[in-house]
């Protein structure tokens, strides 16, 4: 394993840039996820690493060595991809055995590390299925055991679960992760699905439009977004547009008078996270924003609701309630009190 | 629909299974039918001819069953050289159309250009034009004061003409036209069913591209394969037009002989037979390079 930098990489088709001045540092053995829109750059990137696409600008480097010139052949990165791309005429171990013997090892060393690697997804005694009469998941570990077999410096993710269905997924992604995790595997994987990266990274970074918008941890994403493509692409908000009036003061469009965290005057977008709101039928104390409202819609996702409420002609908030006992679950058309601290509103300036 | 699914989904429903083989017979049927009437009545016929007597004197034919048609044609060296020569210019010709196909069904079959309709229109255009009409062009361009010879005598390459038309190379130029379109094709649309990712893996996992080609394409490819190969190996065999207009006089292949055979001598049980040899040769090789392919490539799999 080794450690992966990616400096100032760029990628432009004619006039479009697919990958603007992205610059990425990999630790040894960490899991970073590039996380974003499709069309945001980030297969661009994954495939820039792995030599599929020559960079207009900027370097990779894997451990010591720069790789940005070297074909994808040379580089011993190991990728697994979203359709799998299994050999679809070799057996599961040969499929395993393929990138062994690229690398001209003795036959008992390909025959040990093969059983090694399908040990490790669990697929032994699978050797000598053919792809097509593996499911899905089994496909996909096999695509994993073969990456993995060859030891590669980078373990290089395309969108590896979305061809899985929702149960499965879950179950795979923490399989990886533990994986990644036992084995040290420095690992980047792009996704665009927010809950797959937050469980699995390290850290993530969020693109869009071929540039990073932020790096950081879960926590950092969620609670400190940088800027309000980061806070509506990560986990729910509800955005009030209007003006920040002063320090600490934000006036909807609405006509609402808010509370907020900080922001300098002028247009821009009052964000509050739906968990962060309280809902009761009566005005809150103790709250820096205390509002009332109707109810418009009530959706039951299980372990929480989903509840929109109308605050004024323009204004509609999001509000999750935890789904317990005794918790107050209110119905379309009544009205209620919402309410959160000024610490709960993030401001976005235009 | 939602009856047609019932009957889909019930297996023991047979009075309505029935009826669906009632309407697939009715369907299939007068094709099978036509098929079967119009290929395999004349070749009965034939056969039966190429076991007659001829005489020559009054050019007609007597009833008899002799296999004296057939050991003429294998004790005459003039007609087993044409034999020869047919398998040796339909080989080549398959052979160079594999290898000048793959490459360009690869292009077509990858491209990502909006254009590719157009790249596929611009294959199977020649097609438009009829065999004998490309020949007749072909031969405008081969000839001594053809439009090649002119040329490179005009820059001064060369100082007599060189000889291209009424040779071998003509013919297999000439073949190869024609059969390009089918083999570029029948690599195209299998090409086209092998995961770009998959090549993406073999390199990620070290293969370098002719490795990658040897290990995963040329396998996945093999169906193409065959198909291009039988496909270009049959029409070359049985070209007509091409070696007849650019083989000339000398030059002979068997399908001119068969024709010639039938009209000029009206030599129809020695006719019958040339063309029941031809036809025979061509399926044996056919059958004979499609288990050879098939084993290669299962040995190429397995290795």
């Amino acid at each position: 394993m080794a450690r992966l930098d990616i400096d100032r990489l760029a990628k432009r088709y004619g006039d479009f840039y697919a990958v603007r001045d992205v610059s990425l540092q990999v630790a040894d053995g960490e899991f970073l996820v590039l996380l974003g829109p499709s069309g945001c750059g980030k297969t661009t990137t994954l495939r820039i690493v792995a030599g599929f696409i020559e960079p207009t600008a900027g370097s990779v480097t894997i451990g010591d060595r720069d790789v940005t010139m070297l074909p994808p052949w040379k580089r011993n990165s190991g990728m697994v991809f979203q359709s799998y791309a299994l050999f679809p005429h070799l057996t599961v171990a040969q499929n395993v055995a393929f990138g062994l013997e690229m690398r001209k090892l003795g036959k008992a060393e390909i025959g040990k590390r093969v059983a090694e690697a399908l040990a490790l997804v669990r697929l032994a005694g699978f050797d000598d299925r053919l792809p097509r009469q593996l499911s899905g998941g089994q496909q996909q570990r096999v695509a994993l055991a073969r990456a993995l077999a060859i030891r590669p410096d980078v373990l290089l993710l395309d969108e590896p679960l979305s061809n899985l269905d929702a149960k499965l997924r879950q179950e795979v992604r923490v399989e990886i992760r533990e994986l990644q995790q036992k084995l040290g595997l420095t690992t980047v994987m792009v996704t665009h699905d927010q809950e797959e990266a937050l469980t699995m990274a390290d850290r993530l970074v969020v693109m869009s439009e071929g540039s990073v918008r932020q790096i950081g941890s879960q926590r950092d994403l969620y609670e400190r977004p940088a800027d309000r493509f980061v806070a509506d692409f990560v986990g729910r908000s509800t955005f009030f547009e209007g003006v920040v009036e002063a320090p600490g003061r934000f006036r909807t469009d609405g006509g609402l008078s808010l509370a907020c965290d900080d922001g300098t005057p002028g247009r821009g977008a009052l964000s509050v996270r739906p968990e962060r709101v309280g809902i009761a039928d009566t005005p809150w104390t103790g709250l820096d924003n205390s509002l009332p409202g109707t109810v418009e819609f009530v959706s039951y996702l299980g372990a929480l609701i989903d509840i929109h409420v109308r605050l004024s002609p323009r204004d509609r908030l999001i509000v999750h309630v935890a789904n317990r006992e005794g918790g107050f679950t209110p119905e379309v058309g009544q009205p209620v009190h919402v309410g959160w601290p000024a610490t709960a509103g993030r401001v976005f300036n235009e | 629909m939602s009856e047609t699914a019932a009957i889909r989904g019930s297996a023991v429903a047979s009075p309505q299974k029935r009826g669906e083989g009632l309407t697939a017979t009715a369907l299939i049927g007068p094709a099978t039918i036509f098929v079967a009437v119009s290929l395999f009545a004349p070749l009965a016929i034939l056969l039966r001819y190429s076991l007659n007597d001829f005489d020559k004197a009054t050019k007609t034919m007597i009833a008899a069953v002799t296999p004296a048609n057939y050991v003429r044609f294998f004790t005459d060296a003039y007609y087993t050289s044409t034999l020869a020569t047919t398998v040796e210019v339909a080989l080549l010709s398959t052979v160079v159309c594999l290898v000048l196909g793959f490459p360009l069904a690869y292009v077509v079959a990858r491209t990502q250009s909006r254009f590719k309709h157009l790249l596929i229109m611009a294959i199977v255009l020649p097609l438009f034009v009829g065999n004998a009409v490309r020949a007749a062009g072909w031969m405008v361009i081969f000839g001594n004061k053809g439009f090649v010879n002119t040329g490179l005598t005009w820059l001064g390459l060369i100082q007599k003409p060189l000889e291209i038309m009424f040779t071998e190379k003509a013919v297999i130029i000439g073949i190869i036209a024609v059969t390009l379109p089918f083999m570029v094709l029948s690599l195209q649309s299998v090409i086209e069913g092998v995961d770009r990712a998959v090549e993406e893996a073999a390199f990620s996992l070290g293969a370098p591209p002719l490795t990658m080609f040897r290990r995963v394409l040329w396998p996945l490819a093999l169906p193409g394969v065959l198909a291009g190969t039988i496909l270009t190996f049959i029409l070359a065999m049985n070209a007509y037009a091409t070696p007849y207009l650019l083989g000339g006089p000398v030059f002979k292949m068997m399908a001119p002989l068969v024709y010639n055979t039938f009209t000029q001598q009206s030599n129809w049980p020695f006719g019958g037979a040339i063309a029941f040899i031809l036809m025979a040769v061509t399926l044996t090789l056919t059958m004979a390079a499609n288990l050879l392919i098939q084993r290669r490539g299962r040995a190429a799999i397995s290795s």
